[in-house]
Order: structure tokens, then C-alpha cells, then sequence
């Protein structure tokens, strides 16, 4: 049984006269957990302030299910600033007491060997990544929203990070959308994977089936304009296609030599190479 | 316990690549009848996998009746010996005919292939 725990539509936003949001419709279902791609720019992390309510849209609504107070929709950026010049432990209480929290989960705060009387301010930006999370994650949010911050945390802290997203996951059902730049840790996490590109998303695809759907081919010569693509790529020596939508009978009609790509590629493709528009397919 | 093999790129579905895991425990004996698996939240850890996932393969295993879950005690596995033995001799196979599209493709002959495995088993007989 799905359920749906919140339902965007027809957001749009505009910085100056520069369209950051184009008409955005999206529905999570809960416990689902989604990833967004796509390059620099392209309102992915616009589009996850509107859902944490940071910033508000110029038009469009955002409807939250009933069980989805504002005090459940955690959000994880880098850019974040928290009580500065507390000492972590003072932040801490100051979080437990706003929230009511009463028995505060010090385990990620143990396994960072966090010095508690360490103010906030002279923390690294992986330990304040991972202490926000713990903040978080004692909420027992609904909905997780992380925005690009893995790449800012080493290897080990990654690890952990990723273990107490998943914990959650399984513990509460939480929904998590997770806006990336970096895959290959992360891409078995995700059920569903969307790409943004001007504020719109291109391509919103169920992770069990993209690899099926999406196929990359890389040839000299350019390739019959009747395969369909989303974007392409030109590099000194080859080019470089994204086949989407891929079936079996194109393989017939078109016998390319279709490869299986991964998540990173897709993206890597997508940020260097060009969007093939909907009308050319 | 558990390299993690896992393939996103690959066309096979994650969930079925961790019951393929699984599979391979129980035939190399590392995983033996009566033993207990990792709850799905640890082995999502483990594999930094969506628990979705691990849930899927564990609930596949069991209709396969490879393992058996009991209500707030875990997952162990629990299976009949001849049912290993076909698992066992399908895996073979599966495998035999991977590494078979692959020698042929790169210009092999069924007699390439048979000398090879003489040669193998001649060598097996020898080291016993």
C-alpha cells in the first residue's frame, strides 16, 4: 500500500528574471526514498528548500499528509549555521528542550568522539554535517531531506552517515530525498532517481528499472536520429549517447552495441553534454 | 561474511543480486542450516542498501524455501539438502554457459573447450 505524504505541484520561482523553478510537480509516497541529479544551477537545491519550507515559491502549492507536522521534515545542508557559539553539548540541549527530547541518542556523537564543550563554530565540516544529523535524526523525522553534503564528509564519517539514514529508513519509514553530485556510494540507496534540468524533472525513473531503460552507446560516427535519447555528448575521439527510452526492439532495428551505465556516468554525461528535448525524440 | 558484489550498472535487480549472494553463502557452506541472517536492518547497513531491498530478497527466499522467518526472532536459514544440490548443479550451469558465450566469442571451439577440461581433470586426478 502506497500513501502519499506529500504532493508539489506547479512550483515556480524566480531570482531576478532567472526562472529557478519551472512549473516543479512532484508526489512522494512514504518511505519512499529518492534521489535528485543534475547539474549546477538547475533548482535541485531551490527545489529542497521549498519542500523544508526555508524558502517559499513564487506560485504552486506543497501539501503535506496530516502525520507530517513542520517538526518532521529534517533538513541537511552545508550551508547551515546552528547556534554558532554554543559548545555542542549546549546545542544539544538547546534542541532536546525546544523539541521535547528527552532521552537524546549520544551514539553518533560518541562514535565522532566529539569533545562536548567543543563550541559549534570549530567543529569541521564533516563533524558539523554528522552533529546536525544527530539533531535530526532525534526528531524521528517523517521526511529526511539531505542536500548535497556527502562529498563534504571523509570516507568513515560517510559510512556512519549513511548507516544512521538507513537505520532510519528502516525504523520509522521515513521518506528521504537526497540531492547528489557524487553516486557510487549512494546509488543502491535510492528507488527512484530523478534528474532536474531547468527546474523541471526530465526523467523520474524506478532505480529496479533504469538500468533496463536507460543504455549508453559510444560510437565514432553519429548514430540514427530515430534513437531516442535524452542527452548526448561529443568527445575528441567519440560520442557519447544516452538511449532513453531503451527496449529490446530497438536493439533489432538498431543494432548498436547498447552498454549498461551507471549512475555517475549518467550524470557525468548530463552535466558536461547536451539535453536532447523531448520534441527532438 | 557478504563481499559486497553488488552491481548497479548490471541489468539484474539489486534485491535479486543479494538473494544470488545469499545463494552463494549457503552453497559454500559459510552460512549452514540453523543459522541466523543479519536482521534486514543490519544487512542494509552492511550492503548500504534501501532496507526495501534486503526486505524483497528475504521474502523471495523464503517462498524459494531457502530460508524461514520467525516473528520477532529474525531470519535463519533453513532448507531441505536436496534442494541444494539443485541450486547447486543450476548455479553450475549458469555459470558454464556464461563463460561459454564468452570463449566462444572470442573464437574458442567446443574441442578448445573439452581439451581444457580434460586437461583440468587430469590435473585434479594427479593432485589427489
Amino acid at each position: 500500500m502506497t500513501e502519499k505524504i506529500v504532493e508539489v505541484e506547479n512550483l515556480k520561482l524566480n531570482i531576478g528574471r532567472k526562472k529557478i523553478l519551472d512549473n516543479t510537480s512532484l508526489e512522494l509516497q512514504k518511505g519512499e526514498s529518492v534521489v535528485i541529479a543534475g547539474r549546477n544551477g538547475s533548482g535541485k537545491t531551490t527545489f529542497l528548500k521549498c519542500l523544508a519550507n526555508v524558502i517559499f515559491p513564487d506560485q504552486g502549492s506543497i501539501k503535506f499528509s496530516e502525520e507530517v507536522p513542520p517538526e518532521k521534515i529534517g533538513y541537511i545542508s552545508d550551508q547551515l549555521s546552528l547556534f554558532e557559539n554554543y559548545t555542542v553539548k549546549k546545542g544539544i540541549d538547546f534542541h532536546a528542550s525546544v523539541f521535547h527530547i528527552e532521552d537524546f541518542d549520544y551514539t553518533l556523537i560518541k562514535e565522532l568522539k566529539l569533545d562536548l564543550n567543543q563550541k559549534i563554530k570549530n567543529l569541521s565540516a564533516g563533524e558539523r554535517t554528522l552533529f546536525h544529523l544527530s539533531l535530526i535524526l532525534a526528531q524521528e523525522p517523517e521526511i529526511l531531506l539531505i542536500d548535497e553534503i556527502i562529498h563534504v564528509i571523509d570516507p568513515y564519517l560517510r559510512e556512519k552517515f549513511l548507516e544512521a539514514v538507513i537505520d532510519l529508513m528502516d525504523r520509522c519509514q521515513a521518506t528521504v530525498v537526497m540531492v547528489n553530485h557524487t553516486f557510487s556510494e549512494i546509488e543502491k540507496i535510492p528507488e527512484r532517481v530523478l534528474v532536474m534540468e531547468k527546474g523541471q524533472f526530465i526523467l523520474d525513473e524506478k532505480s529496479e528499472t533504469l538500468g533496463e531503460k536507460l543504455k549508453k552507446v559510444v560510437s565514432e560516427a553519429e548514430i540514427s536520429d530515430e534513437v531516442p535519447r535524452i542527452f548526448q555528448r561529443e568527445l575528441s575521439y567519440f560520442r557519447e549517447y544516452f538511449v532513453y527510452p531503451f527496449n529490446e526492439e530497438l536493439r533489432k532495428k538498431f543494432p548498436y552495441d547498447y552498454k549498461n551505465t551507471r549512475l555517475n556516468e549518467i550524470i557525468k554525461a548530463f552535466v558536461g553534454g547536451q539535453y536532447v528535448k523531448k520534441g527532438n525524440q | 561474511m557478504f563481499l559486497s558484489d553488488l552491481d548497479f550498472s548490471s541489468p539484474v535487480p539489486i534485491y535479486r543480486q543479494v538473494i544470488y549472494l545469499i545463494k552463494l553463502e549457503i552453497l559454500s557452506g559459510r552460512l549452514r542450516d540453523g543459522d541466523q541472517l543479519p536482521t534486514i536492518r543490519e544487512l542494509a547497513k552492511i550492503l548500504k542498501l534501501n532496507p526495501n531491498t534486503v526486505a524483497k530478497a528475504y521474502y523471495t527466499l523464503e517462498n524459494e524455501r531457502f530460508i524461514e522467518s520467525k516473528r520477532g526472532s529474525g531470519n535463519w536459514v533453513n532448507y531441505k539438502k536436496a534442494k541444494l544440490d539443485s541450486l547447486r548443479r543450476g548455479m553450475v550451469e549458469d555459470e558454464f554457459r556464461s563463460f561459454l558465450e564468452t570463449a566462444l566469442s572470442i573464437g574458442a571451439t567446443i574441442e578448445d573447450i573439452k581439451n581444457l577440461l580434460k586437461r583440468y581433470s587430469d590435473n585434479d586426478r594427479k593432485n589427489r
